[in-house]
């Protein structure tokens, strides 16, 4: 066994070549190296780490929309001015992380290529469309999200492949989003289950787009299907008994420590349903503040 | 009734232990380096019961940098414990928890010491594992320990089988009682087991000059710890010094004694220095010192007056593997199951079961919690039979100053009548509340344990202070709290107090930070040393102002004439004079205060805990608020008043409510540890047990009842550090119980449990 290393990237070229090398990358550490502690995975041999990539640090408008780099960080993704008017699931659910030293430390490049399927801000960047901008010496490319994540902590991603950002679509007009989680308690706290939906709303105020996305009840983060059919609905108790129970059918969820499947199965159609009910409220220009959780008490919550 | 005295204002000085501790000054075990020393890691059992075939050490001692590896073979063939001794250092022939030792490795690293145990090859066939209460219980179960009944036991206690222990409350004749009686309300109730998880795992440092050692350990009781090294390693008491460098936190976890002689052993061994410092899952797993799992079914016979006639109960408290210090539980958890009502005929049966995993021990306020959430949820049942407002149930039922309890104990003036009214009244009890919204209202007593203690106090020529105590400070406040008694004492401020404490070499004898008692049994011991100065220190001020000693008051740092201020000399003047001569020397530990009678008391196995002596009465009123479509709680805010007598220190009296409540919402909600069928716990980390945050904290308000009480510790106090975690789990309860419609009759009351009862 060598001697492990661990070097400091000075550009993403650097980034690169060492990920050419068989490093890995470590951005906040706050899943590689807690995770190694608590003796998941060894902590890999050689280390390059990328969190002084202040060029990876941006949220930037481009030709398409918006790219968050993968060095942002929770507790900026919660103030964002643009996240959270624009893209407002994701400063939710940034807002949930761990505690205020988990959100300095954590970013969404990590939260994102780490594929929990109990990541927070990874139902949310579902529902708004986002693709990950990956690059390695040998170019670059976008991925969907779905072809990205192929099952717990696995992803598509080469391991020579740096994550350099989120690239998220403009928002339509009259929409919004929002992500709701169950916890049991305020901070510290994992997902139990958790939704995230994106509404966009016609000129008489009817649903024109809505995907909801499910945290912790498969694999992966999953988008909920079979929605179609809500276009043109009004959002009212009989269309949020529809999302709820859609999200429950879809869900295949596992029984643990936290939670029985029965329970969660039946949680994240409530999840679903609230999520909904946030994001087209706040598609109809309702400030409701970040993060839902607390301005609405979700799960008792206020 | 008993009149709530006038709150004298609160003084105010920083604890002596205040800054170290907020601003990482402070030392504790695992910050300890000495030469030469070397890393401890413990080889557990890693089965809940099995018999061992062979434990093989050799390739272990074999790896470079490994010093020491210790097994039952190494050691004193001891069989220790307090009441029940049952268990060894090291495991021999049979393991019966996770969590127990079967070899202890130093070594010159951590990481070296981890592969040594890992080396270890133990081969074992396993045994069925007892993990069922109910089942332990049945005549034909499997047994924990086979060879029971050789075991010495002392004390009075009737045993059988898997019963450790077993206690009874009979009063009256419940059989006759329930039959005149015009409803009966039965009911039972579930509670899991818990942990105190304090935020320091624990940490032990022995170092061995010639026949004496000398032991740095987080422990509550650090002669405790001594005594259990000197028995099991066959050492004097004056060759054991017990140190406690800061403590973070206890929450009783740390009471008892654990590692100490392991790690003294290995020193001994090595001839070098040990270190042990606990991961987070150690911390969990191994200690002797959880909050025990109990079964409680209840029956109870009213009248339609709305009084209580008779009661059965029937108790089953967790023992775990060994019988740490839970042998006094059942009589405890009895009482609890009673509650401070008055009824004429009771019949409770508690029973201490063995079962295949981690022993189960004094965690603040032992059994209280869920006997007191049983016992209470059943309450508001009764008062929801009788269609009658639980608080008001609870005023005509609850014991008041001369009544008689349920073993036959007569209270003298007691505040309980006014901490329902308190509590009830500051959170306005009954108000309109929102549909997802209620309060749920608990109360709770808990005794004082009065006992032996001791303390020097002297002043040096300057006329600053010094106390020496064997008093433990686990963060109560409550040692900190003896630097004003001495100072109220010598008419001098707080702050020329220093505490030299938690050391068995220097303080003398106390108990530790266990069972509410530091207050109430070394503040005791620190004011009879301080009158000794005092009288000392009236002498020679007789002397230089020619007046009678009688006449002298110490006030203000000065001795004057009474009745003439303006005769007087400063304090430290007089120490000039007594150094020169027979120093300032004060050596206290005055008379504990009296348990009481309780005329025809008829328990069986009476472990000593039927006559309470300065009881503590408490009531709590939560307000929550549930989620029904997720069964999540949310605790609101929580009216506390509690009646432990005299409050002498404000600031720590508050925050001892504070966190009590907070741990009894953990308790409520989130806290119970999880096991798999073979016997291990499944949540033994702290991201899947779930301790309250911060961010979970509700508001909390505090109402002193401080009730004038002659037996008890300073002034009148009582103790308060175990009381406020005694109701909060039971007035979350009956907050759930009127949103769901009913009990939800598990512990904790997860939100898929409350979930479920609402279905
Ligand atoms: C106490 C605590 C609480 C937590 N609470 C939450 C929570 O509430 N919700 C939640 O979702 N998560 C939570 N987490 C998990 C974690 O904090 C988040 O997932 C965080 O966003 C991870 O980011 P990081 O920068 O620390 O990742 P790292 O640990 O640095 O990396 C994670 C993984 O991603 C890889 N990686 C990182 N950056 C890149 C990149 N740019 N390109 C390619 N691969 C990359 C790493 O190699 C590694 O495999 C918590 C963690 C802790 C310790």
């Amino acid at each position: 066994m060598s001697d492990p290393t661990f070097t400091i990237a000075t550009s993403v070229d650097d980034a690169l070549a060492a990920l050419a090398n068989g490093a890995r990358p470590i951005a906040g550490g706050s899943d590689l190296f807690v995770g190694a502690r608590q003796g998941k995975a060894p902590l890999p041999e050689s280390i390059i780490a990328i969190d002084r990539l202040a060029e990876l640090a941006t949220i930037e408008a481009t030709s398409a929309g918006t790219r968050i780099g993968a060095m942002v960080n929770h507790a900026t993704l919660m103030t964002d001015p643009t996240v959270v008017a624009d893209f407002t699931a994701i400063a939710d659910a940034a807002a949930l992380v761990g505690s205020p030293a988990t959100r300095n430390v954590g970013t969404i490049g990590g939260n994102v290529m780490n594929g929990s399927p109990a990541m927070d801000t990874g139902a949310p960047l579902v529902v708004l469309g986002a693709t990950a901008h990956l690059q390695s010496q040998n170019g670059s490319r976008n991925v969907t999200l779905d072809e990205l994540w192929i099952g717990p902590s696995r992803t598509s991603a080469a391991p020579d492949e740096l994550c350099i950002g989120l690239d998220i679509p403009a928002r339509p007009e009259r929409s919004g989003s929002a992500y709701v989680r169950l916890e049991y308690r305020r901070a510290m706290e994992i997902a139990v289950v958790g939704a995230a939906a994106h509404v966009a709303l016609d000129d008489s105020g009817n649903l024109a787009e809505v995907s909801v996305a499910l945290t912790a009840v498969a694999p992966t983060i999953l988008a909920v299907d079979g929605l179609d059919s809500l276009v043109g609905q009004s959002v009212d108790d009989s269309t949020l008994a529809s999302v709820a129970e859609r999200a429950s059918e879809v869900a295949t969820p596992i029984s643990d420590l936290r939670a029985s499947d029965a329970y969660r199965r039946h949680t994240v159609g409530v999840m679903a349903r609230r999520a909904v009910d946030a994001a087209a409220r706040r598609a109809q220009g309702e400030q409701i503040a970040v993060p839902v959780n607390r301005a609405l008490g979700i799960g008792a919550s206020a | 009734m008993a009149n709530a005295t006038e709150q004298k204002p609160a003084p105010r000085f920083v604890r002596a232990d205040g800054p170290d501790k907020v601003t990482g000054s402070g030392r504790y075990v695992a910050d300890m380096s000495l030469t030469g020393m070397l890393h401890a890691k413990f080889r557990y059992a890693g089965v809940a019961h099995a018999t061992i075939d062979k434990i093989d050490t050799s390739a272990a001692e074999t790896i470079p940098g490994v010093v020491s590896v210790l097994t039952a073979a190494d050691v004193p063939d001891v069989i220790y414990s307090p009441v029940v001794p049952d268990r060894r250092l090291f495991a021999q022939d049979v393991v019966r928890f996770e969590g127990e030792i079967i070899a202890a490795v130093a070594a010159t690293t951590p990481e070296i010491a981890q592969q040594a145990v890992d080396a270890i090859v133990f081969e074992y066939t396993e045994r069925p594992v007892v993990d069922d209460l109910e089942a332990a219980m049945a005549p034909d179960a499997p047994l924990v320990h086979e060879d029971w009944e050789s075991y010495a036991v002392t004390g009075d206690t009737p045993r059988d089988r898997n019963v450790a222990t077993f206690s009874s409350i009979a009063k009256g004749d419940a059989d006759a009682g329930m039959a005149e009686a015009d409803m009966v309300v039965k009911g039972r109730y579930v509670a899991d087991g818990c942990h105190a998880a304090p935020i320091e795992p624990r940490g032990v440092l022995a170092q061995w000059e010639g026949t004496k050692v000398t032991i740095w350990t987080s422990t509550q009781v650090p002669f405790d710890a001594r005594n259990g090294v000197c028995e099991t390693l066959g050492l004097a008491s004056n060759h054991v010094r017990i140190i406690v460098p800061h403590l973070g936190g206890g929450f009783g976890g740390k009471c008892g004694f654990h590692f100490e002689a392991h790690i003294a052993a290995l020193a001994r061994d090595a001839r070098r220095p040990v270190k042990l410092v606990f991961s987070r899952e150690e911390e969990f797993i191994a200690p002797d010192r959880r909050r025990e799992s109990m079964i409680v079914d209840l029956e109870t016979g009213l009248r339609s007056d709305g009084t209580i006639v008779a009661r059965r109960g029937w108790v089953a408290v967790e023992n775990g593997a060994y019988t740490a210090d839970a042998a006094f539980f059942p009589q405890l958890a009895a009482m609890h199951v009673a509650g401070p009502y008055k009824m004429d005929n009771v019949k409770i049966d508690a029973s201490l079961v063995y079962t295949n995993r981690q022993p189960s021990g004094s965690v603040r306020a032992p059994t209280a919690p869920q006997a007191c959430w049983a016992c209470e949820s059943h309450t508001d049942e009764l008062a929801r039979a009788l269609d009658m407002d639980p608080v008001e149930f609870r005023k005509k039922n609850a014991i008041d100053t001369g009544d008689t309890g349920a073993v036959g104990q007569v209270y003298d003036e007691i505040g309980m009548q006014e901490c329902i009214e308190a509590a009830t009244s500051a959170i306005d009890y009954g108000k309109d509340l929102p549909e997802n919204e209620a309060i749920g209202v608990a109360i709770g007593w808990w005794p004082s344990f009065p006992g032996p203690s001791g303390a020097f106090v002297r002043l040096d020529a300057d006329g600053l202070g010094q106390i020496v105590t064997g008093a433990q400070e686990c963060g109560t406040g409550a040692v900190m709290t003896l630097r004003q008694l001495a100072a109220d004492e010598l008419g001098m401020d707080p702050e020329d107090f220093q505490i030299i404490y938690q050391d068995t070499g220097v303080g003398p004898y106390d108990t530790g930070a266990t069972g509410s008692q530091t207050l109430l049994n070394n503040g005791r011991a620190v004011v009879d040393a301080a009158q000794q100065i005092a009288e000392q220190l009236r002498v020679h001020a007789a002397e230089q102002l020619e007046a009678a000693a009688g006449d002298i008051v110490l006030v203000d740092g000065a001795a004057h004439v009474a009745g003439s201020p303006d005769r007087s000399i400063p304090i430290p003047a007089l120490a000039e004079v007594a150094a020169e001569g027979e120093q300032l020397l004060g050596k206290g530990s005055g008379t504990p205060p009296a348990y009481p009678d309780i005329p025809g008391m008829n328990c069986v196995g009476d472990q000593g805990v039927a006559a309470w002596a300065a009881p503590q009465f408490s009531c709590h009123a939560v307000h929550v608020r549930l989620d029904p479509d997720t069964g999540v709680t949310r605790v609101l805010n929580v009216s506390c008043a509690h009646d432990s007598g005299t409050i002498i220190n404000p600031i720590a009296a508050h925050g001892q409510v504070e966190g009590g409540v907070m741990m009894g919402i953990g308790q409520a909600l989130t806290e119970g540890t999880q096991y798999s069928d073979d016997g291990r716990q499944l949540n033994a980390a702290l991201l899947e047990y779930k301790l309250q945050t911060f961010a979970d904290l509700p508001t909390i308000t505090t109402a002193f009842i401080q009730t004038p009480t002659t037996e008890a510790g300073p002034r009148g106090a009582k103790g308060l550090a175990e009381a406020p975690n005694v109701p909060t789990a039971a007035a979350i309860a009956n907050g759930i119980a009127k949103l769901v419609g009913q009990p939800v009759r598990k512990l904790p009351m997860t939100a898929e449990r409350v979930w479920e009862a609402s279905q």
